[in-house]
């Protein structure tokens, strides 16, 4: 008999005897119970609200109630192909959604994608390889870090304008010069998380790659990023996420209808017109939230782990 | 080989784009580019000791362009006096200001005109005058032509050998060119359309005297003076419109520091951005460990069912749940004032809205104390628990002195972490209330806004005149704070320790 199995026995009637106290005290849970169910009412009820209200038919903010009499899709039909009736407000007769959803789409997954592919690049340089600088490379990461690239939103504003004057393309209005921007912030705290993660993978298994004649390149595309498959995820998924929630940098590079971003466009959209555009706007609502929703279901398990090291927004 | 392919398509843009930039006169960033392109070309095609490099080049390009540029643009511009009324540059302005200056005098004279295109196609005006000259004009100057090239009838110019009068709709879309169409006729005189078929000549009322770098009023005299301000200002303190874009050392941030209109608002907006941050981490905090500690018992019935409904919030991008609480709190509409029969200004009444502010930033911080607090509290050892409670110490000593402390070991980076991270939120003022309502006597602050909404609305609040050299200088002092605060977070969690 091992050790390890002795001790498990020793144990065994240990934890029978605590789960005995435990079950006399069931009662006691009652006000768990209660807490767990104010909380989740509170946590929720915009949630239910905004689905109810993507369904009813009745589309101002103040006829609706929480279940809905009558159940339509209308608002989501007026969300993709503009008002069937009229209203009064003539500003926002075109339909401009889907141009919202696939430019922040395109704006967040391309930014997530290449974020993950620079940071990752610059990670593994930091991970394998020992030269002059390295210490002070990831010092100044992470210190650049701590000047957020809202601060200087005033500058991206100016700089911008200013490429733009020259080459269209990565000037005020683009969704080019939004991403060129978002991967200014690629490195910093990603390099250092993902960093973290390459040294917990064994050199042995690079090095022996390097023996049977592979270069590093094809090391860190065959070695490394199949192996860190789960911390790419969670940082592909954080860069899409804050991507997504961005507001100031987006509206101050992206002037019109069909070229803004879902925040952007949902806020403008909204704005002062409540009552009149409820309905279409939580239709809106939950069709943005699917994407991250998934993404957040698909890689759930690392980001709890990921949250106690400070990761993740909050 | 993909290395050769990749190479290749940079050296062509980089070639394209110096191309395109020396067309532009961009003579410094087609050195810039230049360079860059060299050196990176150096990196992949050297084998030896530029490894690492390979692999840091891509993101650090990025890095440098849109986070390190204008970090450094940010600091540049903090000190200047960079605002709507002071974009141009020197000579920009002062052709501006004679420009602006010219007008009609008393008895001036008149022109009939007709606009026209040359053979290239250049846009220029034919013009008779009272004693019935004909000439050409265009924006170098006025040139006579024969009188019998041009036919005149019913005082309006139809035809002129060499030149295609414009009319009709082609006549229409040049309204704006023609209205900035000038032809000078020296001595700073300049001829102007008025309309489509009259042109008036126009005096100067200011002389500019280069030497002095100053403007003369032509009528009585009056001085106007370069001010060093970027402003030419008279003994009256009348200034010249428009100013241009110069350094003004660190006016913005004296100006927040002793102008009223600034410093007022400014000291109410940092007071409530720390309250604000302060509140949201603590309250989040306090409810997210109430929660974890009340879920935290093994073998409760519907314990998961619990967690994973209480981190639903977390999965719903914050902007799409800020945006519905904004209609929610509605007063007029919101669901919450009809739903308990009340009518609050949630959103409109400054301490309401203070309040709405808190209460949906806790509400979507709690769920990640929730998590973190978990995963502490699972984190703590039996054992110590095992051992207080055989000491004798009671359900409420143990958390107090064991529990706690131990946890907050665990939490305390992370509640400074999400401190700096709310002390920026500018989607949670933006989104909900716009920073507002309005402070009375502030045109720009308002009751809720933090010190990044506060700054975002300097420059870039529509209608209300943009004041980027205030803008970043405000931007320089938030720097400051959340720089202090990271520095003591990383001192406590030693992140650096991780450089080895």
């Amino acid at each position: 008999m091992s050790t390890a199995e002795r001790t498990a026995e020793l144990t065994l009637p240990q934890a029978s005897e605590r789960r005995g106290p435990r079950r006399r005290r069931l009662g006691d849970t009652w006000w768990r119970h209660v807490i767990a169910v104010v909380a989740i009412v509170i946590a929720l009820f915009p949630i239910a609200y905004v689905v109810s209200a993507a369904f009813n038919a009745d589309s101002s903010l103040s006829g609706s109630a929480l279940i809905p009499r009558h159940v339509t899709l209308d608002n989501f039909r007026e969300l993709f192909f503009g008002q069937k009736k009229s209203v009064g407000h003539a500003t926002f007769q075109n339909a401009h959604y889907g141009n919202w959803f696939l430019n922040s789409m395109v704006v967040a997954g391309a930014t997530a994608l290449l974020t993950v592919l620079l940071s990752a690049l610059a990670a593994y340089a930091f991970s394998r390889f020992r030269f002059r600088g390295r210490r002070f490379g990831m010092v100044a990461l992470l210190l650049i870090q701590m000047f957020p690239q809202l601060l200087a939103v005033v500058a991206i504003y100016l700089i911008v304008f200013n490429a733009g004057e020259v080459f269209h393309f990565i000037g005020l209005n683009t969704l080019t010069a939004l991403i060129l921007v978002y991967l200014g912030g690629a490195m910093g705290v990603n390099t250092w998380l993902m960093k973290g993660f390459f040294d917990t993978i064994p050199k042995e298994l690079d090095e022996s790659a390097r023996v049977d004649g592979a270069t590093p390149a094809q090391v860190f595309w065959g070695v490394i990023l199949p192996l860190a498959a789960p911390v790419l995820a969670v940082i592909a998924l954080i860069s899409f996420i804050t991507t997504l929630n961005d507001f100031a940098i987006a509206s101050v590079i992206l002037q019109t209808q069909h070229k803004l971003t879902l925040p952007v466009g949902l806020q403008q959209y909204i704005d002062q017109k409540y009552s009149e555009h409820w309905g279409p706007f939580a239709a809106g609502v939950l069709i943005a939230a699917v994407p991250a929703a998934l993404l957040f279901a698909a890689t759930q398990r690392y980001i709890v782990q990921g949250l106690t090291s400070g990761a993740v927004k909050g | 080989m993909i290395k050769i392919v990749l190479l290749s398509i940079v050296n062509a843009v980089a070639v394209w784009a110096a191309i395109v930039l020396a067309d532009h006169h961009k003579w410094r960033a087609v050195a810039v580019l230049v360079l860059v392109t060299v050196v990176i070309d150096f990196i992949y095609l050297t084998n030896r000791w530029t490894l690492p490099l390979k692999f840091l080049v891509p993101g650090t390009v990025f890095l440098l362009a849109f986070q390190a540029i204008p970090v450094v643009y940010t600091i540049n511009v903090a000190f200047t006096n960079y605002s709507t009324g002071h974009i141009l540059s020197h000579s920009e302005a002062v052709s501006a200001i004679k420009q602006n200056s010219l007008s009609e005098p008393a008895n001036g004279a008149s022109y009939t005109i007709a606009p026209a295109r040359d053979s290239s196609a250049t846009f220029l005006l034919i013009l008779q005058n009272e004693s019935g000259e004909t000439f050409v004009g265009t924006k170098d100057g006025l040139k006579p032509i024969p009188r019998t090239d041009v036919t005149v009838s019913d005082g309006e110019i139809t035809k002129a050998r060499g030149y295609k009068i414009l009319q009709g709709a082609e006549l229409a879309t040049l309204d704006k060119q023609l209205s900035s169409f000038t032809v000078p006729v020296g001595a700073g005189k300049a001829i102007q359309p008025q309309g489509f078929d009259t042109a008036v000549v126009l005096e100067p009322t200011l002389r500019y005297d280069a030497q002095r770098d100053s403007f003369v009023r032509i009528s009585d005299g009056a001085v106007y003076r370069n001010n060093g301000l970027g402003s030419y200002v008279a003994a009256n303190h009348t200034e010249l419109e428009p100013g241009w874009k110069t350094y003004i050392g660190v006016r913005n941030f004296s100006r927040i520091l002793h102008s009223k209109l600034i410093r007022s608002p400014f000291l109410k907006v940092f007071a409530w951005t720390l309250f604000f941050a302060t509140s949201v981490v603590f309250v989040s905090f306090a409810i997210g460990l109430l929660l974890a500690v009340t879920l935290n018992k093994p073998g409760m019935a519907l314990l998961r069912t619990y967690r994973s409904l209480l981190v639903i919030p977390y999965a719903v991008p914050a902007f799409l749940s800020l945006l519905v609480w904004q209609g929610l709190l509605n007063d007029d509409f919101g669901v919450v004032n009809q739903l308990f029969h009340i009518n609050i200004p949630w959103l409109f009444d400054p301490w309401w809205a203070r309040v709405s502010v808190i209460f949906v930033s806790v509400w979507l911080t709690v769920p990640y104390f929730f998590l973190v607090s978990l995963g502490a509290l699972q984190s703590i050892p039996g054992e110590l628990i095992e051992a207080a409670r055989v000491d004798g110490a009671g359900a409420r000593q143990v958390f107090r002195k064991v529990t706690l402390p131990l946890l907050l070991v665990a939490v305390a980076p992370l509640m400074i972490a999400s401190f700096a991270f709310n002390f920026n939120n500018f989607n949670n003022i933006y989104l909900l209330t716009q920073g507002g309502p309005a402070m009375p006597n502030s045109p720009i602050a308002g009751a809720t806004d933090i010190l990044i909404s506060y700054t975002y609305k300097i420059a870039f609040a529509a209608g209300k005149g943009q004041d980027y050299g205030l803008a970043t200088a405000i931007g320089i002092i938030i720097f400051f704070v959340v720089a202090t605060i990271s520095a003591i977070s990383f001192s406590r969690t030693k992140a650096l320790e991780n450089l080895a």
